[in-house]
């Protein structure tokens, strides 16, 4: 059966040069659901993404900027972009050339269909 | 916070680990009991207990494994309101080991996980044979072998 989550990565991967999608445990960096193409190392990605969005979330509070709405990776051949709610964060993996609007525009929208 | 280890092998793949995963603490043991390497403790009465504790805990779930599985659970982990444990097994050349890990909100069991399988790759590589390495402990010398390996650990050797 497939899990309440998988429409959700699964209309991210959608979007052109997105190679992945995960939901993960902001706390554990586990993986709830994953739509990954070949290639992507899903459980060290999940467990370094999420400790990543744990401390820019912390480095947001200690700020004094109040929660984190996104956060955006750049890299040299590659995107990682994340949103989350409380105990669960929405992960893409995206090639450079991924239209970064279209994927944050989708990416806060399924934050919201999260618990 | 010291790294200290019984045998100079262990150093650095423990090292990697500690620095890697962020955990707070972390004990590599014989699944007997006998300490092979340690980072976060002060006083050796407490490695003595969590490695008689890990020990049991090791023995008991790997019981439960093989009437469930047929075979011994590989990992174990604990959830704790602060800190969380997790208690894996590492295969050596000498035979399976044990890593205990106690780890807090800086770290969290993906990333303890991810660090555990280039920790096990850094032992593989890193551990004597059992026949290069110190032989299994036995029963009627293990005190005197875990005090030993206490007493390195400690600088009273």
């Amino acid at each position: 059966m497939a899990s309440p989550f998988a429409q959700v990565t699964e209309s991210l991967i959608r979007h052109r040069g997105v190679l992945g999608a995960m939901i993960v445990g902001v706390d554990d960096g586990m993986i709830v659901e994953s739509t990954l193409q070949i290639g992507v190392n899903g459980n060290a990605f999940a467990a370094l993404s999420a400790s990543l969005y744990r401390k820019a979330r912390r480095s947001a509070a200690a700020a004094g900027f109040g929660a984190t709405g996104f956060l955006e990776l750049t890299a040299e051949q590659g995107r990682v972009c994340a949103a989350g709610a409380e105990e669960l964060v929405i992960i893409v993996v995206c090639e450079p050339r991924v239209n970064v609007g279209m994927v944050r525009v989708e990416l806060l929208r399924a934050v919201e269909q999260l618990p | 916070m010291r790294l200290s280890v019984v045998a100079s092998w262990v150093e650095s793949p423990l090292k990697h680990f500690v620095d890697d995963a962020r955990v707070e603490i972390a004990v590599l043991l014989h699944p007997s009991g006998q300490v092979m390497g340690q980072y976060g403790f002060a006083r050796s009465i407490d490695v003595m207990s969590a490695c008689a504790l890990a020990s049991a805990i090791h023995a008991s779930s790997s019981e439960l494994g093989r009437m469930l599985e047929g075979q011994p659970f590989s990992a174990l982990h604990y959830t704790g309101r602060d800190r969380q444990v997790f208690l894996g097994a590492i295969p050596s050349q000498s035979g399976v080991l044990l890593l205990l890990a106690v780890f807090d909100r800086e770290s969290s069991l993906g990333l303890v996980q991810l660090f555990l399988e280039e920790f096990k790759t850094r032992v593989a590589a890193a551990a004597p044979s059992a026949t290069a390495g110190t032989p299994a402990a036995l029963a009627e010398d293990f005190e005197r072998d875990l005090n030993r390996n206490l007493a390195q650990l400690f600088g009273r050797a």
